[in-house]
């Protein structure tokens, strides 16, 4: 259940490089459960010599609501699991580990000598020279009541016309992945004492659609859902700065001074981790979902919007056409479990290719749609466990001939041909005997 | 050989008739209502269904329709609709006393149930449109008389005008009778052309005559203008009628306020939460309007629903939201009800709710489990759920379900609707208790 992926960056005063991580298989590993990832060094380091890196580790349904189930009124408080050690396969020189919580009100916390716990932030450690794969469990039962949805499956499907159109859409299965609710809800209580009830449920979620997007819709099983509001930002003063909360995701970064023999200093950061990222102008689509969501609690939704051709479908060098889109979920800081992105091609390509920063799982697949008499091809990959650390961009390319452009409009106009023909024949022909 | 088959066939044909016939006769004769159902009877006599059949008075669409209805539905018609009956007098074919008794028997019964308006709406637009065309025959002829002017054309004219007004009389009220028009019109024919020939001197005073009942030039060139303006705003009605008073979903209910229009999705959040949340072996209780919707769009399982064919059954479920708590649960229980699906207006003002429709709830429910009395719950003659309400009201279930917690929204607990505050404000609910 726990699925990491780890992005690296070395820091040298103030600059940091992107180091390669390749998971690894080691055969002889210890009787946990592990997987291995390999840090390929920049520059190969000598006896005597430090280096610092960073490492951010995202991991998905990981912290435990405990109690498991709770009334309307009372706040959710969960477990997070935890060495205070960090499992690792060489010498421990020293280490000390900073867990964060997002608010003051700790449950309790297993004390593993030197603990000390000041405001937001339990400090554990230095501890110096432990042998390799020493692990000491630790957990803290802490407040934690910020909103835990879950998209448990996401299918989008991107179909691209060469008329001039990309029309996403995207069914999504929302759950509320916390304490489950017992008992009453009342509805009185929750829409008067807002702070103190339905502290965990969450109302609005906020999509972030790439911008000159129209058409859009929002829908389930029933009908148009009416609770939803689209902002179309324009690009105003240069950039905007947009905060990407990170949820249900723990993350740390150690530096290394020595690999060897130096001091090292561990970060974790527990659902309070922000990235201020620079973006374009983009659109945002505040929905609503029919009712609150409180633990345990489901909903379904389509959400769907077509995009203008040129700003995602680009030529490349050898003649190939290609397709640049954002994977993953425009529903910012969800988790999503299973994802699936189907491309369709429109009729006539060939030689898809997808090109996805890490590794998917794909496959083809045919769609008969409107006008089709090949069927067109259908690009699937699919990913589990996604968070939006992995919100990168992939491409798709094929080959595409232009004149398959005229196929659909000769077809019709032939059909209405062959008609008004077989009409004009069977208004002249005599066929009295 | 052929004869003798073709006698035993038809023999044997008249006597299985004569069994069917005979059976039916048998069933017919043995029903209490001799064939008739409630439905049927209550429009020979309309207090028969508020009698013995409370839940067919119950429906709103079974009610006596109000005058004001009728000019809703029929607009200009409702006065076209007696000067296109004395039309078709005018010459009585049997054609047109077809019309008059369609047009008489259906307006007997769209006074008795609102919902055969639908019946009367043809009828209503023959008889119209005969009169309008009778009344832009007068114009036209009167302008066509005043345009020519001479007086030998004019007796000719007068001959055409009055053959051609009585042909186009013919014409008119043969609308749903094109062969016998065509018949008759060679016979009409035939008619004039004899008249012609022998009765040039009847003619002249025909036209004598015509003259004299010609309109002034004018007037009626502007009568033929108001009559096309009168056509034109029927029109404009019948698109805004079906636009604005039919074509409204009762489940999307939607409120201008200062900051726009509000809409109040409320029905569907609930279906949905009972979609996605609940089992799907779950039975839901509600009364019987929405059942269908409650069916479709969550799924699951109802007890009554809009076919309210089983009387008994909804008569139970009205007996359940009339008790106490208590019998109430009972009866659910047996049921094997998960969920009880109560709508309530008092916050926002929603008219339509289940408060408003617990009279029947009572009335429907006591036709069959004679435990509830109506009188139990009407102060001087009224349902109220004000202090003044009386106790049997106060415990029964549906007061509970709707008011529960009411008092905390505003401090006073008054409900719009009603326009009253509520009589019983602080209780509990002891064997329910509020999912959603």
């Amino acid at each position: 259940m726990v699925d990491a992926l780890a992005i690296k960056g070395k820091r040298k005063k103030t600059t940091s490089v992107r180091l390669e991580v390749k998971p690894i298989e080691l055969p002889d590993a210890p009787p946990i459960d592990t997987k291995y990832f390999t840090i390929y060094l920049a520059n190969p380091l000598n006896s005597g010599e430090s280096t610092t890196l960073e490492v951010l580790y995202v991991f998905t349904h990981f912290l435990e609501p405990f109690p498991a189930e709770i009334a309307q009124s009372e706040s959710q408080l969960v477990f997070y699991n935890d060495t205070a050690l960090i499992l690792s396969p060489y010498h421990i020189k020293q280490q000390t580990t900073f867990i964060k919580t997002p608010s003051t009100k700790v449950e309790s916390f297993i004390r593993m000598e030197p603990t000390n716990r000041v405001g937001t932030e339990i400090k554990y450690g230095p501890y110096e020279d432990r042998p390799p794969y020493s692990i000491s469990p630790i957990h803290v039962h802490f407040e934690n009541n910020s909103p835990f949805a879950v998209v448990e499956e996401l299918v989008q499907e991107i179909e691209i016309s060469h008329w001039g159109n990309i029309q996403v859409t995207e069914h999504y299965k929302l759950v509320h992945a916390g304490a489950r609710h017992k008992g009453v809800f009342s509805r009185v209580d929750y829409q008067s004492r807002q702070s103190s009830n339905g502290a965990s449920s969450f109302r609005y979620l906020l999509a972030r659609l790439p911008p000159r997007v129209h058409s859009v819709y929002y829908r389930d099983e029933i009908g148009n859902i009416s609770s939803s509001h689209l902002r179309t930002d324009s690009l105003k003063n240069g950039r905007r700065f947009i905060a990407l909360c990170v949820l249900n995701a723990r993350c740390f970064d150690y530096s290394v001074a020595n690999v060897v023999s130096s001091f090292m200093i561990m970060h974790l950061h527990l659902n309070a981790a922000f990235a201020i990222i620079p973006v374009e102008a983009k659109s945002e689509l505040e929905i609503e979902p029919r009712y609150p969501l409180f633990g345990g609690w489901k909903a379904t939704f389509v959400i769907g919007y077509g995009l203008p051709l040129q700003d995602f479908l680009f030529e490349s060098s050898d003649d190939k056409r290609y397709l640049n889109f954002t994977f993953g979920c425009p529903l910012i800081g969800m988790v999503v479990d299973k994802l699936t992105i189907k491309v369709v091609l429109p009729e006539g390509s060939t030689d898809p290719s997808p090109v996805v920063p890490f590794p998917v799982e794909h496959h083809l697949e045919a769609k008969y749609s409107s006008l089709d008499v090949v069927g067109r091809t259908v690009v699937v990959l699919e990913k589990k466990n996604f968070v939006p650390m992995h919100n990168s961009h992939f491409q798709v390319y094929y080959t595409f001939k232009p004149i398959f452009m005229l196929a659909e409009p000769l077809m019709l106009a032939s059909a209405f041909f062959m008609f008004f023909v077989a009409c004009v024949a069977y208004i002249h022909i005599d066929l009295s005997i | 050989m052929f004869k003798v088959a073709v006698t035993l066939v038809v023999s044997v044909g008249l006597a299985v008739c004569c069994a069917v016939i005979a059976v039916l006769i048998a069933l017919v004769a043995s029903s209490p209502t001799k064939g008739w159902s409630g439905r049927s009877l209550s429009l020979l006599d309309p207090t028969y269904a508020s009698k013995y059949i409370p839940i067919i008075a119950s429906v709103s669409e079974h009610q006596p329709p109000t005058w004001p209805s009728y000019f809703m539905d029929i607009n200009v018609l409702a006065f076209l609709v007696p000067a296109g009956i004395i039309a078709c007098f005018l010459p009585l074919s049997d054609a047109s006393s077809f019309v008059v008794l369609y047009i008489a028997t259906s307006v007997y019964f769209s006074g008795v149930m609102v919902r055969l308006m639908l019946v009367l709406a043809p009828a209503a637009c023959i008889t119209s449109g005969i009169a309008l065309s009778q009344a832009f025959d007068v114009f036209t002829g009167s302008i066509k008389f005043q345009l020519t002017g001479a007086s030998s054309n004019t007796e000719v004219d007068a001959a055409e005008t009055s053959s051609s007004t009585a042909e186009s009389q013919t014409d008119a009220v043969k609308t749903e009778k094109p062969e016998e028009t065509a018949k008759n019109r060679p016979s009409r024919k035939s008619k004039k052309k004899e008249r012609e020939h022998g009765e040039k001197p009847s003619t002249k005073a025909k036209a004598e005559k015509k003259r004299l009942l010609a309109l002034p030039l004018e007037s009626s060139v502007i009568s033929l203008l108001l009559l096309v303006l009168l056509g034109a705003f029927y029109v404009v009605h019948c698109v805004w009628a079906a636009a604005e008073a039919y074509s409204a979903p009762s489940i999307v209910l939607t409120s201008r306020s200062h900051d726009g229009l509000h809409v109040f999705d409320d029905f569907r959040e609930a279906y949905a939460w009972l979609r996605h949340n609940t089992d799907v072996d779950d039975k839901v209780a509600s009364w019987w309007d929405y059942g269908y919707q409650t069916t479709a769009m969550a799924n699951r399982t109802v007890i009554v629903d809009n076919n309210t064919w089983n009387n008994t059954h909804i008569a139970t479920v009205g007996t359940a939201m009339s008790s106490p708590e208590r019998a109430a649960w009972e009866i659910f229980h047996s049921l094997d009800v998960k969920y009880v699906l109560v709508v309530f207006g008092g916050l926002v003002g929603y008219p339509s709710d289940d408060i408003n429709k617990f009279l029947w709830m009572v009335r429907i429910g006591g036709g069959v489990f004679p435990h509830i009395k109506e009188p139990d719950y009407l102060r001087d003659g009224q349902y109220r759920i004000d202090s003044q309400a009386t106790p049997t009201m106060l415990n029964c279930l549906m007061y509970k379900l709707s008011y529960y917690r009411f008092v905390e929204t505003d401090g006073k607990g008054f409900d719009r609707v009603r326009q009253t505050e509520i009589g019983k404000k602080y209780f509990k609910l002891t064997h329910f208790e509020e999912v959603r």
